[in-house]
């Protein structure tokens, strides 16, 4: 594996950029790249460093008890100098996010899926939310150009999707657990299939295989999974891109006549500089967008940059998460990767009315790692439940004998869902930190309730002999979506659907913000793929671009 | 503003138990874990001697609410005592089980007595051929996804 970590430094960056990108994760990484190649002078900043696999704790011994706190994905636990507060004592669900080059992908468990046909006609479909400006089709040709850039291994012919160009690798060894899992699928007639991941199975690119360590969502200690400072970022450099790490952006600057002329960010020095761009993008996910949006304020735009629709930080949608976990009388050595899905199931994904409610979910097993189990830290149970001779019953009961079929729940778009600036919350460098506003709807509720009884029955079906349930798990909120969501009319929508703001026309979001809806699957592979598409448009586009002078 | 600080994701210098913290803490740590379903105690695998100071060293975090249950913990009945601490101040005990949980299986010998090898590489093996039988009927019921317009 070779590591690539070329830092700027201010002083190194062009006097305006062609394109500026705030946020070196997911959607930065793959825009800053695929730009850079065109032959852009790109500039990234990045609030967080590089994350070294060196420093990931999943091949050493100490990785149960680092997992709580350095390696946590809330950033409110994890306390990272990089990470900034978020006040969420007015949500069921904590955000998660990874703050760094690569963003969360460094934690991230890697499912990468492509939502089907119907999750982007929700309005059509079941009367519910809205429709997207864009279908399935217009993605389908970025999602197979991001299962090249990634590497994903998978096994085509799952008729739960569309057919599709074939996957670039293989899938990853479903091992024991998918295969007593898939055991109880096949005799309730269910539909199961490999879980497509991001997660190399041969050696791609310069990525080894992965090493089955079974520790991906506290990152990668073999370097195999496809983060995208690895993916992405060595190739962005050799095509001319600047990062600049540890470089908080407090605003969009902008001139009299609307457009973006640049940020201004603080250097790893607390030092402020005013970076000007021809054209900015904003890649900094579902919480970090709106809130830099909101604090973007000016005489022409009071109420944040690119908020005439008011929807800024509006329609948070973070995909509540239900698990039911499983013991078994068999080593199913459950402490072997990958950790993300084993095998899933979309038996139940599509909406069905007769069930009380719209929408569905995709299931995941996923195996409970060590001794300390899947849930470390998050227990609470009684005294007696958990220590003296318990300690040892629970330990032999479920290390390596047990699995979890955990539920992404679809939540739908709500304005009440939202982030605001806090009143009084700043981070390290007196920036206005976000407030999270999230409740859990009825209709996700009663999604929850009858997929929890049907993971059951699956679960029966697979011969366990104990089942815990969690129906909504509170450090859940990995996917960040909705709150500055594209449309084809202004007055409802922050950004079109090539990811242009419709009040500033040389600024764009490129990351989770822009979803209409969140779909029941996760969302990385979408991301990539809109961004992708932006930047195809925006190339194109280029000589009809309007820019700042 | 003098800067940032360095990212905090790696081991920082430990707290230490004084000599009566000690002793008191290896008494709770047999209570947690004790010698039982044919598992060592705590003290017999070095928790309280050794792998504690390890555990701690790691998470930092912990030590104050690691000696705050200590302080409760002093002049209570050994059977009542967790419960005690528990009642009383819930992520005292919460670092209290933590750490010494996170330390037993810092020894080797629990690890290999349970049967677990740690996070270990294993080389990717194509299991493929064991189940596409059960795969084969899945395609065999065809499309689930919903025609849509587009």
């Amino acid at each position: 594996m070779t590591r690539v970590t070329r830092d700027a430094t201010p002083a190194d960056l062009p006097s305006v950029a062609d394109v500026l990108v705030v946020g070196a994760g997911a959607s930065g990484s793959v825009a800053a790249a695929e730009l850079a190649r065109k032959g852009f002078r790109v500039v990234c900043l990045e609030q967080g460093g590089w994350t070294l696999p060196e420093s990931f704790t999943g091949d050493k011994p100490e990785w149960e008890l680092t997992k709580q706190k350095d390696w946590h994905p809330n950033p409110n636990v994890r306390a990272n100098p990089w990470d900034y507060p978020i006040d969420t004592s007015d949500s069921d669900v904590n955000p998660l996010m990874y703050n760094g080059v690569g963003g969360s992908t460094i934690l991230y468990t890697s499912h990468w899926l492509r939502m089907p046909p119907s999750d982007f006609r929700v309005r059509t479909l079941d009367g519910v939310a809205d429709d997207w400006p864009i279908a399935y089709d217009d993605l389908a040709s970025y999602y197979d150009r991001m299962d090249h850039q990634i590497g994903t291994s998978g096994l085509d012919g799952d008729p739960a999707f569309p057919s599709r160009q074939p996957y670039p690798l293989p899938p990853l060894p479903i091992g024991k657990l998918g295969r007593r899992a898939a055991t109880g699928m096949d005799r309730l007639g269910w539909h199961w299939w490999p879980g497509p991941t991001a997660i190399p199975s041969r050696a791609y690119g310069h990525r080894p295989a992965c090493a089955r360590f079974g520790t991906c969502a506290t990152g990668c200690p073999q370097g195999a999974k496809a983060s995208t400072d690895l993916t992405h970022w060595p190739n962005a450099f050799e095509a001319g891109a600047q990062l600049v790490t540890q470089a908080r952006v407090k605003e969009v600057a902008v001139n009299a006549k609307g457009l973006a002329t640049g940020v201004v960010y603080l250097d790893r020095d607390g030092v402020e500089h005013h970076q000007k761009a021809s054209l900015v993008i904003l890649a900094a996910n579902g919480v970090g967008t709106p809130r830099l949006l909101l604090n973007s304020t000016s005489h022409r735009f009071p109420d944040g940059l690119a908020n005439s629709s008011g929807l800024v930080g509006k329609r948070l949608m973070m995909h509540p998460f239900a698990a039911v976990t499983g013991t078994y009388d068999e080593d199913l050595e459950s402490w072997l990767g990958p950790a993300g899905q084993a095998i899933m199931s979309m038996q139940y994904y599509e909406t069905d009315v007769s069930r009380g409610f719209v929408r569905g979910a995709k299931w995941s097993v996923m195996p409970t790692g060590g001794p300390l189990g899947i849930r470390a830290g998050f227990s609470g149970r009684p005294v007696e439940e958990e220590w003296g001779p318990a300690f040892h019953q629970n330990v032999k009961a479920n290390l390596g004998r047990s699995f979890e079929w955990g539920i992404i729940a679809e939540d739908l778009p709500d304005e009440a869902n939202q982030v605001v600036l806090d009143p009084t919350l700043t981070d390290a460098d007196g920036i206005p930190a976000p407030k999270i506003v999230y409740k859990s709807s009825d209709n996700t509720t009663k999604l929850i309730d009858w997929h929890v009884e049907r993971v059951h029955q699956a679960h029966e079906a697979a011969g366990a002999i104990k089942t815990a349930t969690t129906k909504l798990l509170r450090d859940c909120g990995w996917h960040l979506l909705g709150t500055a969501r594209m449309g084809n009319d202004r007055s409802t929508s922050v950004v079109n659907q090539w990811c242009r703001a419709h009040d500033v026309p040389n600024l764009y979001v490129i990351d989770g913000s822009v979803f209409v809806t969140s779909s029941g699957l996760n969302p990385t592979a979408t991301i990539t793929a809109i961004a992708l598409r932006c930047v195809d448009h925006l190339v194109a586009e280029r000589r009809n671009q309007q820019v700042a002078p | 503003m003098t800067g940032r600080a360095e990212a905090n994701n790696a081991a920082q210098p430990g707290a230490t138990l004084s000599q009566t913290e000690r002793q008191l803490y290896a008494l709770l740590a047999d209570l947690l874990i004790p010698n039982a379903e044919g598992m060592p105690a705590a003290s017999e695998v070095d928790v309280p001697t050794r792998w504690i100071d390890e555990a701690l060293r790691f998470r930092p975090d912990l030590a104050a609410p690691l000696k705050r249950a200590l302080g409760l913990a002093r002049g209570q009945q050994p059977a009542d005592v967790l419960a005690w601490i528990n009642g009383n101040d819930p992520e005292a005990f919460e670092a209290l089980g933590t750490l010494t949980a996170g330390a037993y299986f810092l020894d080797p010998r629990t690890r290999t007595l349970v049967g677990y090898p740690g996070q270990v590489a294993v080389p990717i093996r194509d299991d493929i051929d064991t189940y596409l039988e059960m795969l084969a009927s899945v395609a065999e019921r065809g499309e689930i996804y919903r025609k849509t317009p587009n």
